[in-house]
C-alpha cells in the first residue's frame, strides 16, 4: 500500500505536486496519467525517495520514508526508468543482479535468479553475458523491468517503461506486465502518456494536471461512460470506447458461420480491444474464433 | 592507405643531409675538444651507399616501406660504425670519433620514415631493434665517441637509468595520491574543486626550475624547525624538493582526468544507481570508476610523460636520474656525455606514451 498525505513538492518558487492526497491499494496496478510536467515522475519518485516532499507525509506499506534509511528502501522497491539507465559495462546477468548483489546474496543465488528473471520477462538466456549497448530497444527495456523484479520487491515503480519501442513490441510488454502482475500480486505504479496503455493495463487511474490531483479511482469506475469531460480531453473519444470493448469478450461478439481462409486467430476469452488491436495490425477486417467468426462491424456499438 | 607524398620530405631530407652535409663524423684528439669534420663520401665505405637505395623504397608508396626505411637506416649506421673504426685506427688513444649533425639527421630522418603513421610500423619496429642489437653486440658501433663514453660509464648510465625510473614512479604515485584526495572532496562541493583547480593551476604557471628554487629554502626552513624530519630522510636538497615540485605539476592532469572520469558518467545510470539503492561507494566503484576508466588512462598517459621529463629538470637540485649525466656533460661541454643521458629520457618518453596508449585504447 501506498499513502500520500496532502503531499507538496517544490523546486525553487515552483511546485510540482500540489497537496495530492491518494491511497494506491496493495495489489493494484495504478496508471498515473496527466500532460507533460504535471508531476507524475515526481510523485512516482517520492515513493522511493528519489524526491522530498516539502510538506506533507508518503507512506509505503504503512511507514512513513522520511524515517527509512533510503539506501535499504530502494533497494525494496523495484523502479524502472524512461531511459533505462542499464550499466554500460556490465553484462545483462550483471545488470540483472545488481540489487540481490547489494543485498549481499551469494553468487550461485544471484546466477539462479537471473536465470529465473530471464525467463519471466521472456528474454533469450543466450543474452546474458551481452553488453546492453548490443541489445534492441525492446530487449534492453525487458533487461530494465528483470532488473527492478530482480529482489522480489512488492511494490514497482514504472516511468514511462515502453516509451522506446514499436508498438508492437510495446503490446507484448504489456502483456507481459499484466501477466507478472496477476501472477505476483505486487503493487504497481506505472507513469504512461499513451491512453490506450493506461485504460487497458490499469486497475486504478491517478490523473494529475499542473501538479493537483484531478480524479483517482478504479479504472472500470473512471472510465464507464459517460466519461467526465477531463479523461475525454485528456484521452480523446476513441480511447474511451476502446476502453469499453476491453471489458467485452470476443465470444459474446462472434457471429456463426466460418471465417475466410488466412483470418487471424482470436481466442474466444480475449477482449474485443485485444480484437480491434490484432485487426488493426494484421490490416484483417475479420478474424477466426473457433469455428465462428468476428467481423470489425462486430465491434462497433450496437 | 595515407597521402604518400608527406614521406618524401623525410626521404630528401635524409638524402640531402648524405650527399651535401658536411660533418657526418668529426675526429676529435679527445673527448672535450671540438673534432675535424668529415663527410659521408670521406667515411662511408662504398657498401654503405647502398642505404640510397633502400631509402628510395622506403619513400615509395608501397606495403615494406617502412622495412625498408628500417634497413636504410641499420645499412647507413653500419657504414658510420665502419668509418669510425677506420678513423680510429691509427689514431692515439685519446682521439674520438662523434657523429655529425649530417649523420644525426640523416638517422632521425629514416626513424621518422621507419614510424611514419597509418603503416604496418610493427615488423619494421622489431627488424630495428633487433638490428641495432646485432650491430652493437658485433661491436660495429664501438668506435662512436657515444660508445667509448658509454663503455666508461655503464655503471653510472645504469644507476642513473633505475634512479630515474623510481624517481618518475615515485612522482607519479604521490601526485596520484594527492589528485585521488583532491577529486574525491570536489566531488563533494563545486566550489573546493574550483579552488583546487585555480591552486594546481598557478603551480603549472611556474616554471620547473623556478618551483625547484622556491621549495628548497621553504624546506631548509621546515627541516629546520622540525630536525626529525631530516632523520627520516628528507633533506633541503636531492629527491625530496624534487619529488614534491614535480608531483605538484603532474596532479593537475591527473585531478582533471579523474574529475571527468567521475563525472562524465551518464546521468541516467547514476540517477538508476541510485534508485537501486546503491550508496556513494559502491556507485564509486561500481559504476563511477570504471566507466571513467578510459579518461583515468589518458590522464595518466599524460601525467606519466610529464614525469619522465620532469625528473630530468629534478637533476638540478640533486635529485639524481639522468638529467644528473645531462647537466654534468653541459659543465663539461661533453657532448656524448649529454646525450647519454638524454637518448634514454627520450626513449623512456617514447615507451611510456607508447604502452600507456595501448591500454588505453584496449580500456
Ligand atoms: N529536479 C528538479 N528541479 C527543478 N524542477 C523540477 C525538477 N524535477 C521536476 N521539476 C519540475 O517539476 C514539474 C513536474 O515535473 P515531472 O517530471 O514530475 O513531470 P512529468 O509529469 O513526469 O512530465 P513528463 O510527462 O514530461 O515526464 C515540471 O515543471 C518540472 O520542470
Ligand atoms: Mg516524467
Amino acid at each position: 500500500m501506498i499513502e500520500f498525505d496532502d503531499v507538496t513538492v517544490r523546486f525553487g518558487a515552483a511546485e510540482a505536486v500540489r497537496g495530492v492526497s491518494v491511497t494506491i491499494p496493495a495489489g493494484a496496478l495504478a496508471v498515473l496519467v496527466g500532460p507533460s510536467g504535471s508531476g507524475k515522475t515526481t510523485l512516482l519518485r517520492l515513493v522511493n525517495r528519489m524526491a522530498t516532499p516539502s510538506a506533507g507525509r508518503v507512506r509505503v506499506r504503512g511507514e512513513d520514508v522520511a524515517a527509512a534509511d533510503p539506501a535499504r528502501l530502494r533497494r525494496s522497491i523495484g523502479y524502472v526508468m524512461q531511459s533505462m539507465g542499464l550499466f554500460p559495462h556490465w553484462s545483462v546477468a550483471r545488470n540483472i543482479g545488481t540489487v540481490p548483489a547489494l543485498l549481499g546474496w551469494p553468487a550461485a543465488r544471484i546466477a539462479a535468479r537471473v536465470e529465473e528473471l530471464l525467463a519471466l520477462v521472456r528474454l533469450d538466456p543466450a543474452l546474458a553475458g551481452r553488453r546492453p549497448a548490443a541489445l534492441s530497444g525492446g530487449q534492453a527495456q525487458r533487461v530494465g523491468l528483470a532488473r527492478a523484479l530482480a529482489a522480489d520487491p512488492d511494490i514497482l515503480l514504472m516511468d514511462e517503461p515502453f516509451g522506446a519501442v514499436d508498438p508492437i513490441v510495446r503490446r507484448e510488454l504489456r502483456a507481459e506486465l499484466t501477466r507478472i502482475h496477476a501472477a505476483t500480486g505486487k503493487t504497481i505504479l506505472l507513469v504512461t502518456h499513451d491512453p490506450i496503455e493506461a485504460l487497458e493495463l490499469a486497475t486504478h487511474l491517478v490523473v494529475l494536471r499542473e501538479g493537483q490531483l484531478v480524479a483517482a479511482g478504479e479504472a472500470a469506475a473512471l472510465a464507464a461512460p459517460p466519461a467526465p469531460p477531463f479523461l475525454r480531453a485528456l484521452f480523446g473519444a476513441e480511447a474511451l470506447a476502446l476502453r469499453r470493448l476491453s471489458l467485452l469478450r470476443v465470444e459474446g461478439a462472434a457471429l456463426d458461420g466460418p471465417a475466410p481462409a488466412g483470418a487471424p486467430v482470436i481466442a474466444p476469452e480475449a477482449s474485443l480491444a485485444e480484437a480491434w488491436t490484432l485487426m488493426q495490425e494484421h490490416g484483417a477486417p475479420v478474424l477466426a474464433v473457433g469455428g465462428r467468426h468476428l467481423p470489425w462491424s462486430a465491434l462497433l456499438p450496437r | 592507405m595515407a597521402p604518400t607524398w608527406p614521406r618524401l620530405l623525410p626521404a630528401g631530407l635524409a638524402l640531402a643531409a648524405l650527399i651535401l652535409g658536411p660533418d657526418a663524423l668529426s675526429l676529435a684528439p679527445n673527448r672535450l675538444m671540438p673534432g675535424a669534420p668529415l663527410s659521408a663520401h670521406d667515411v662511408l665505405p662504398g657498401w654503405a651507399w647502398l642505404a640510397v637505395p633502400l631509402l628510395a623504397l622506403g619513400a615509395a608508396p608501397w606495403r615494406l616501406a617502412p622495412l625498408a626505411a628500417a634497413g636504410a637506416l641499420l645499412v647507413l649506421l653500419a657504414g658510420l660504425g665502419a668509418g669510425a673504426a677506420a678513423l680510429l685506427d691509427g689514431a692515439a688513444p685519446a682521439a674520438r670519433a662523434t657523429l655529425g649533425s649530417a649523420a644525426w639527421v640523416a638517422l632521425a630522418a629514416l626513424a621518422a620514415l621507419v614510424f611514419w603513421p597509418g603503416q604496418r610500423r610493427l615488423l619494421a619496429a622489431a627488424l630495428l631493434v633487433l638490428g641495432l642489437g646485432v650491430l652493437a653486440w658485433g661491436g660495429v658501433l664501438d668506435g662512436f665517441s657515444l660508445a667509448v663514453e658509454f663503455r666508461a660509464r655503464r655503471e653510472a648510465v645504469g644507476a642513473a637509468l633505475a634512479t630515474h625510473l623510481w624517481l618518475s614512479l615515485s612522482a607519479l604515485g604521490l601526485a596520484s595520491a594527492l589528485a585521488s584526495l583532491l577529486a574525491l572532496a570536489g566531488l563533494a562541493s563545486a566550489r573546493l574543486a574550483a579552488f583546487f583547480d585555480a591552486l594546481l593551476g598557478g603551480v603549472q604557471v611556474v616554471p620547473a626550475i623556478a618551483l625547484f628554487g622556491l621549495l628548497v629554502p621553504l624546506l631548509a626552513a621546515l627541516l629546520g624547525a622540525f630536525p626529525g624530519l631530516r632523520a627520516a630522510g628528507f633533506g633541503a636538497i636531492g629527491a625530496t624538493p624534487a619529488l614534491i615540485g614535480i608531483a605538484l605539476y603532474l596532479s593537475l592532469p591527473l585531478l582533471r582526468a579523474l574529475r571527468t572520469g567521475l563525472t562524465a558518467t551518464d546521468p541516467a545510470v547514476i540517477q538508476a544507481a541510485t534508485a537501486l539503492g546503491m550508496g556513494r561507494g559502491r556507485m564509486l566503484a561500481w559504476v563511477r570508476l570504471p566507466l571513467g576508466l578510459p579518461h583515468f588512462l589518458g590522464g595518466l598517459r599524460v601525467a606519466a610523460v610529464q614525469a619522465v621529463g620532469l625528473v630530468t629538470l629534478g637533476g638540478l637540485v640533486g635529485a639524481g636520474g639522468l638529467g644528473a649525466l645531462v647537466f654534468e656533460g653541459m659543465s663539461q661541454f661533453a657532448t656524448d656525455l649529454i646525450l647519454l643521458g638524454a637518448l634514454p629520457v627520450v626513449a623512456l618518453a617514447l615507451a611510456v606514451d607508447a604502452g600507456l596508449g595501448a591500454m588505453e585504447r584496449r580500456a
